[in-house]
């Protein structure tokens, strides 16, 4: 091939191709470039035109109906007289047994499809400044090919052979090309990703930073909570106290105490606040301000009275004092439940209240069974402006009472089965002979049991308290 | 109606009929949506009255409570009346525990809850 070989025009083209679609637009491509085109949409029409008149090249397509491009092709390099018109396929090149089929039919070149008609024209200029000249049937050998474990016989020319395996050559230097294309496309969407994934670990590592902070923040909100507990060493007068509390996230809305009033008297509460997580917690440690056993301008449990005395304020009062203190103008939505008891220790009378809470159970010293003792009232901050109901129950020597939240009864295990009252209450009998603080152990143990796997999904408090005057 | 997400509503007369469309109303962020949805429905109205259905809720948190609390002081505030219906035995002991169950008017089914209205 020689360069700068001036393009070739006024060639006679011939064209099969069944696409009556493509076909136009080659066909339109090349009389642009001044050629005279012919074109046949079979194999056998195709065959019938180029005897009718020796066409200078043929494009063909390979599948056709009535004869393929092969068969169109054998019949073409088999006739004498169009044996020297250069041939070229249109093929997909998908399979490799398509090149041999191409040598086989005698074919000169091979453009893949989907092809730029530029390149068509480029390689049709090629093959006719490349005349075929003199292969006949002298040059053309037997060759035996080997391809995909498939051997192959096929007839082909020197020339024939070289033009193929050029156009092949090249039509891979092409493809490949496209390859490197993409290939330069996909390492600009690399990077970029690259970008995308160095941003994120700014982010997640600025997450993380808020993350701890939130951490600290919630575990400083704990601490805080901790201590509206009593201390762990409690000891009061004439009693015994054991507790637990296990609050299902970092913070709760349970917490519960017991401390001394006055040298007589014992105030003990649980309190529940609804809800869970940081408002909640905020609550139960606002609420938990109010109920101080020390004399300050906070407590409700107690004042200094005028003659210097320190006054008691009943649990009726201050469930009803609490009730109002927590009437927003806006009612949050958050409440809480109480049961608050005081408890007077030379006799062993408790009084009580309770704000939508659980009853308290109390255990017999007798050995009778377990009673529930509860009293009406609404939770706290739910309805303004109502009175709570006051109940009062006489402790014989040795009773003990379990106050609880609703986390006790309320636990629900895998089937979403309720630990129920009657459990608790046969759990709290089972321990009426051990120490006090192991029977709430046991308590606890029974309802993180009820609640495997998942453990429980609320506060669980617990606080036992046994008369031993 | 596929208006709201947690809620399906619809009227009878001047009857506000709120059905909960989840069967477990839990979290902060579901009743968050529940109270916009309600809120949004219900909007300046004074006074409206208002039915909430329970039949399709089978677990419900404390904090749902709350939300019943809030739209109970609004409702009787403007003059309107807050009725509950279908509670399952699970979730009225829920209300029974808090004594809740005295403070709402909470009845069998929606239409024995319709006919307390007149």
């Amino acid at each position: 091939m020689e360069a700068g070989t001036p393009p070739a025009t006024g060639v006679d083209v011939l064209i099969a191709e069944d696409s009556r679609m493509q076909a136009r637009i080659l066909q339109k491509r090349l009389s642009d470039a001044g050629h005279t085109v012919r074109w046949a949409e079979n194999g056998q029409a195709a065959l019938e035109l180029a005897r009718e008149r020796r066409p200078d090249i043929i494009i063909s397509d390979i599948e056709m109906p009535v004869a393929t491009g092969y068969d169109f092709c054998k019949a073409v390099k088999t006739d004498p007289a169009l044996r020297s018109v250069p041939f070229i396929l249109l093929s997909t090149l998908s399979d490799p047994i398509d090149i041999i089929r191409g040598l086989d039919a005698g074919a000169d070149n091979y453009v893949t499809k989907p092809y730029e008609p530029d390149y068509l024209l480029g390689r049709m200029q090629a093959l006719l400044a490349t005349p075929l000249g003199g292969d006949d049937d002298a040059s053309a050998a037997m060759l035996e090919v080997t391809l995909a474990g498939q051997k192959f016989r096929v007839k082909a020319g020197r020339q024939q052979v070289l033009n193929l395996l050029v156009s092949t050559f090249e039509n891979a230097v092409a493809k490949n090309q496209e390859l490197v294309v993409a290939n330069q496309e996909l390492s600009v969407a690399r990077d970029s990703l690259q970008k995308s994934n160095e941003e994120l670990t700014v982010l997640n590592a600025e997450i993380s930073r808020y993350n701890a902070q939130m951490v600290r923040d919630l575990e400083a909100a704990a601490k805080v909570q901790r201590s509206l507990l009593p201390p762990d060493d409690v000891s009061l007068p004439a009693l015994g106290v054991a507790w637990r509390y296990v609050p299902c996230h970092s913070l709760a809305g349970d917490f519960l105490n017991i401390f001394s009033l006055d040298p007589e008297r014992v105030g003990l509460f649980v309190v529940d606040v609804s809800g869970h997580g940081v408002p909640s917690s905020l609550m139960a440690v606002t609420v938990g301000r109010f109920l101080t056993p020390k004399i300050s301008d906070s407590s409700i449990l107690v004042r200094q009275g005028l003659d210097g005395q320190v006054v008691v304020a009943t649990p009726a009062e201050v469930a009803t004092h609490l009730n109002q203190l927590f009437q927003a103008d806006e009612f949050s939505g958050l409440y809480f439940t109480m049961l608050y008891g005081v408890l007077h220790l030379p006799t062993g009378r408790l009084d009580y209240v309770s704000g939508g809470h659980p009853a308290l159970v109390r255990v017999p010293a007798t050995g009778g069974p377990p009673e529930f003792h509860g009293a009406e009232g609404f939770p706290i901050a739910f309805v303004p402006e109502i009175e709570y109901e006051q109940k009062s129950l006489q402790l014989a020597p040795g009773d003990r009472i379990y106050l609880y939240s609703d986390g006790v009864p309320e636990a629900m295990d895998k089937d979403q089965e309720p630990y129920g009252d009657e459990q608790m209450a046969a759990c709290i009998e089972g321990g009426r002979n051990i120490p006090l603080d192991a029977s709430v152990a046991r308590l606890l143990t029974a309802v993180e049991t009820w609640c495997q796997p998942a453990g429980p999904l609320d506060d669980v408090s617990i606080l036992g308290v046994e008369w031993k005057p | 109606m596929d208006q709201f997400r947690r809620i399906q509503t619809g009227k009878k007369g001047d009857i506000h009929m709120v059905l909960f469309k989840d069967k477990k109303i839990l979290d902060d962020v579901m009743l968050d949506e529940i109270k916009t949805e309600i809120t949004q429905l219900l909007g300046k109205a004074s006074g409206p009255d208002v039915l909430l259905d329970f039949s399709n809720v089978e677990f419900m948190s404390s904090a749902m409570l709350g939300l019943l609390g809030q739209l109970h002081r609004k409702i009787s505030s403007g003059q309107g009346r807050l009725k509950m219906c279908s509670i399952r035995p699970e979730i009225f002991q829920v209300f029974k525990l808090t004594n809740l169950d005295k403070l709402f008017s909470i009845h069998k089914d929606a239409p024995a809850a319709l006919a307390t209205f007149t």
